[in-house]
This record gives C-alpha cells, sequence and structure tokens, in this order.
C-alpha cells in the first residue's frame, strides 16, 4: 500500500468515526459559544467595550475550545492496540501522524474557522477586522493542533490528564497568542495586520514540522 | 589523553552508585561555596555598594534578582542538555539529573519574579507590571510547572522523565519564540516603563557584590542538583543493594536502640 | 543605617524572600532523604522479620 492510499484511507477513517459521534465531535464549537455568550454576561452588553475585547476573547475561546477534546486524540487507538500499528515495520509513524492531526483539524478546528464570523458578530467586532479574525483563525487554529497534540501524546498514559493538558498547552501557545490577537487588534484599529500574520504563520510552519517529531518520540515512549 | 580521561568520567557518573558516592562528596563544598559567597554578596550588596543614583536603596534588589533571573535561564539550558543526553544515550543519571533540575529552576524563576514584583512597586508603583522580562519568567515558571507535573504525573519515574525530557527541548524551542513574542507585545501595548538596566551603564562599585551573589546562585544550583539527583537515584534503586551498602551508616546507627 | 526608610521593607522583604527558598532548596532534599532512609530501614526489618520464619521477602 503506497503512503498516498494508506493516508487518504486513514483520514477517510477517522472522518467516519467523527461523523458518527456528530454531537461529541461538535461540542469545541457549542463550547466556543457558550464562552461567547459569557463574555458579555461578564463583562457587561457596552457595544464599545465588546468591541474591544472581542479580538482577544475570540482567540482565548478557541483556544480553550481547542483543548476539549484533546484527551481523545491519541487515546482510543492507544486503547485498541492500533496506535502500535503505527510503528510496525518500516513505517516511521510520521505519516499516521500528520493524518491524524489533520482529522482532528477538520472536525475540530475548521468549524470554529467557519462559525467565527457569526461569534465576532455577536461580540461586535469591527467589521474591518472580521477578514482578519477568520484569517487568523484559518493560519493558527493547526497550530493550535499541533501544540495540543503535542501535549495530548506527552500525558498519553498518564492519571487524569484533563488539567496537565492545559498547563502544557498554555505556555507554548504564548507566542500564537500574541500575534493572532495582535493581528486582529490592529486590524480593528485600522491598521495592516500584514507583519502579524506573517509571523503567525511562520509561527504554525516551525509547529509544522517540529511537532510531529516530538509527538512520534512522546507516543513511542509512551508504548515503551 | 585529557579527552579520554573525561571521557571515562563521564561514563563512570553514568553508573547510579558512583554518581551517588561523588555527589555525597561533592554536594557539601558546593553548599559551602555557596554560602560564603552568597554572605559575603550580600554584605557588598547591602553594607558596601552605594545607593543607586536614581534608584536609590531599592536597587539593592538588583543583586539577587538579577542572579537568580540568569541562572533560572542558565538552569533550563542546563536541564535540556541533559533532556538530551536522556533521550539520545538514555543514560539514566541524565534523565534523572535534568528532572532534579526543574525544582530548582522553578525556585530561581520564582525568586526573580517576587523580587521583581517587590522591586516593582516602589519603581513603577506596582506590584506586576506586563513588562516583557516579568512576563517572560512568568510563562518560564509555568513550563517549568508543567515539566514537573508531567514527570510526576507517571507511575514509572523513567517513562515520566523520557516523556518531560521531550517536553523539556519542545520548551528549549520554543522559549526565545516567547520571548521575542512578548517583547514585541509590550513595545506595541505599553506606554513608557522605567528601564531597569537597558541603556543605563552600571557603575563599577555595583559589579563585585552582583559577581559574589551570581557566583553564589551557581553553587546553589549545583549543589541542590547533585542533592536531588542522588535522592532520585536512591528512591528509583531503593530495593538494590548498591543503595543499602550507600545508606548503610544511616540505616545502622539508628538500628542499635531497637 | 543601610536602606533609605521608605524602601526598606521591599529591599528587606526581596532578601527574606531569597533567603527562604535558598533554605528550602537545601532543606528539601534533607527531609526527603531522611524519610527515604525511613522507610528503606522499615523494608530491612521487615525482611529480616520474614527470614526469622523462613518466609519469602516481601517486597513493598
Amino acid at each position: 500500500m503506497s503512503g498516498w492510499t494508506e493516508a487518504r484511507a486513514l483520514l477517510a477513517r477517522d472522518l467516519q468515526l467523527a461523523f458518527r459521534r456528530l454531537g461529541q465531535t461538535l461540542l469545541p464549537l457549542f463550547f466556543l459559544f457558550a464562552v461567547v455568550v459569557l463574555i458579555p454576561l461578564g463583562v457587561g452588553p457596552g457595544p464599545d467595550l465588546l468591541a474591544r475585547l472581542s479580538g482577544g476573547m475570540l482567540w482565548v475561546a478557541a483556544l480553550l475550545a481547542s483543548l476539549l477534546a484533546l484527551e481523545h486524540l491519541f487515546r482510543p487507538d492507544l486503547d485498541d492496540g492500533s496506535l502500535e500499528q503505527w510503528f510496525v515495520g518500516r513505517r516511521e509513524g510520521y505519516l499516521a501522524v500528520y493524518v491524524r492531526l489533520l482529522a482532528y483539524w477538520l472536525v475540530t478546528g475548521l468549524p470554529i474557522v467557519l462559525f467565527s464570523p457569526l461569534a465576532a458578530m455577536m461580540l461586535n467586532l469591527p467589521t474591518q477586522a472580521l477578514g482578519t479574525l477568520v484569517l487568523s483563525l484559518l493560519i493558527g487554529t493547526p497550530a493550535l493542533t499541533l501544540v495540543g497534540g503535542l501535549a495530548a501524546a506527552l500525558t498519553l498514559t498518564t492519571r487524569g490528564a484533563g488539567a496537565l493538558l492545559a498547563i502544557l498547552v498554555f505556555p507554548l501557545v504564548v507566542p500564537l497568542m500574541i500575534f493572532a490577537a495582535g493581528a486582529v487588534g490592529l486590524a480593528a484599529d485600522g491598521f495592516s495586520p500584514a507583519a502579524h500574520l506573517g509571523l503567525l504563520a511562520a509561527f504554525t510552519i516551525l509547529c509544522l514540522t517540529l511537532a510531529p517529531i516530538g509527538i512520534r518520540a512522546a507516543l513511542k515512549t509512551n508504548l515503551e | 589523553m585529557i579527552w579520554s580521561t573525561l571521557k571515562l568520567w563521564f561514563h563512570k557518573l553514568g553508573s547510579p552508585p558512583i554518581f551517588s558516592v561523588f555527589a555525597r562528596r561533592v554536594a557539601p563544598w558546593l553548599w559551602a561555596a555557596f554560602f560564603a559567597c552568597t554572605l559575603y554578596g550580600v554584605y557588598l550588596a547591602l553594607y558596601v555598594a552605594p545607593p543607586d543614583y536614581q534608584q536609590s536603596d531599592s536597587a539593592r534588589i538588583l543583586y539577587i534578582h538579577v542572579p537568580a533571573a540568569w541562572q533560572a535561564m542558565l538552569a533550563y539550558v542546563i536541564m535540556a542538555v541533559l533532556a538530551a543526553i536522556a533521550l539520545i544515550w538514555r543514560i539514566r543519571t541524565a534523565e534523572i539529573m535534568a528532572m532534579a533540575a526543574a525544582p530548582i529552576g522553578a525556585a530561581l524563576t520564582l525568586i526573580c519574579l517576587v523580587t521583581g514584583s517587590l522591586w516593582g512597586k516602589p519603581m513603577w508603583g506596582t506590584w506586576w507590571e506586563w513588562d516583557a522580562r516579568l512576563t517572560s519568567m512568568l510563562v518560564l515558571l509555568f513550563i517549568y510547572v508543567g515539566i514537573m507535573a508531567l514527570y510526576a504525573a507517571y507511575d514509572d519515574p523513567r517513562k515520566g522523565a523520557r516523556v518531560a525530557s521531550v517536553l523539556v527541548i519542545a520548551g528549549l524551542v520554543n522559549l526565545p519564540i516567547i520571548h521575542f513574542s512578548v517583547e514585541w507585545w509590550t513595545t506595541l501595548h505599553q506606554g513608557q516603563t522605567i528601564r531597569i538596566f537597558g541603556e543605563s551603564k552600571m557603575d563599577p562599585s555595583m559589579i563585585p557584590p552582583l559577581i559574589w551573589t551570581t557566583l553564589g546562585t551557581k553553587f546553589l544550583f549545583g549543589a541542590a542538583l547533585l542533592d536531588r539527583a542522588r535522592n532520585l537515584l536512591l528512591a528509583q534503586d531503593q530495593h538494590k543493594a548498591w543503595v543499602r551498602r550507600e545508606l548503610a551508616p544511616a540505616l545502622d546507627d539508628r538500628k542499635q536502640p531497637a | 543605617m543601610i536602606p533609605e526608610l521608605n524602601y526598606a521593607p521591599f529591599v528587606w522583604s526581596s532578601y527574606g524572600v531569597f533567603a527562604a527558598v535558598c533554605a528550602w532548596q537545601f532543606l528539601a532534599p534533607l527531609i526527603r532523604r531522611r524519610r527515604l532512609t525511613r522507610q528503606i530501614r522499615e523494608q530491612l526489618e521487615e525482611e529480616r522479620a520474614a527470614a526469622a520464619v523462613g518466609r519469602p521477602a516481601p517486597r513493598s
């Protein structure tokens, strides 16, 4: 089986499983909207205040939402033994890792990107920043998935990984938060967010190349 | 010749019993050096060094704040080197030393943050300023805590140490980016803050106390690292004969009354 | 007098925190080692008691 067909088969399986449990799959999205409802309840519904806060708040909400399902990123495969198959024979395991992360992003990250304009309007984000918000989420959420994947692999066989996941992810995504929320803030103030978005993309590319190395090392150590 | 001696020494320290004896003998000297350097440095800092031209006596906090910050960062680099050795050559002593370095690094980061805050109150008028340095140190503290928590979350300490070593390396890659991004962020968001050192030149009289307290933190790190690493080794091997031999004096003298 | 009046509490509490954390770094390994020694001693005594009646030593 060539790498390409194998990747397609793995991706199809992951997506099929995700669609079969649609309610669970969309939980991060519902969580995002729960936060969106809570913010005005917490800080007051004043449109000016919300406009100032919304960019950063939406990014914080996206980060928190991305943590929700992480525990199940590799755990089911560990439990049914298929995780070991990723590294059997001449396989390096990178293909399976990348495909799994892609599938995970498609079902948890992409919906957030697609529905973010709705959330942004509910929080009164200035219209000129809307495009930047969607673009920053499109560039940035894959990095969230990659760093989250690293944290999930690191905590694979620990007891009670939930809180630990958040502690591990948060410091590593500080640059992401700064570049992304900075881009949205600049766009809202009418400046060009290009530099911030470029740095955001650089961070995502760095994660894209390096995170799977760490994920693979952590998974293999956990399987020993 | 020198190289082969070094290599032999390195391999010997990889053996837990030899490392334990080495740590037992060397750590007290490092503690002594730490106390000597720190006491002399603190004496110079509090009694001999003149008050700063602008910041008066509050600048005396510098003599512990800055060495702690330096050593907190150096501790991370040392921990990362040890973690890399642990992952590549699977030397158990390196694994254990990397894990022993994390709480010390966290403690030094904490000193840096608390003294920074205590310095900030009289200087900036606030306990916490989202200053680039303080913010990156806070993130560093969280990374240290994450490493310790991850190591503790595994029942098998060897597995925990190797997994946490992966996190150490990931943090090493990320730390410069974090520092850069935070610096960038503060220049965008913040108005003027007083630069604690920045461009201003240090008076020559400020150098000696700084050197002594800096040396002190190096010895503190080394001593605590040996002590903690030895403890972790003893605990992991507590059923093995070498641990009982190593602890024989302590085990014996309490047995007499019973 | 050493530090000026209004800065003194900040300077002294900084050095106090430093001293406290250093002391903790010094004491924590000692406490840990003492606990470990006690643990091993108990284990040894158990083993000895077990050997006296001819049972295999329990491993805790």
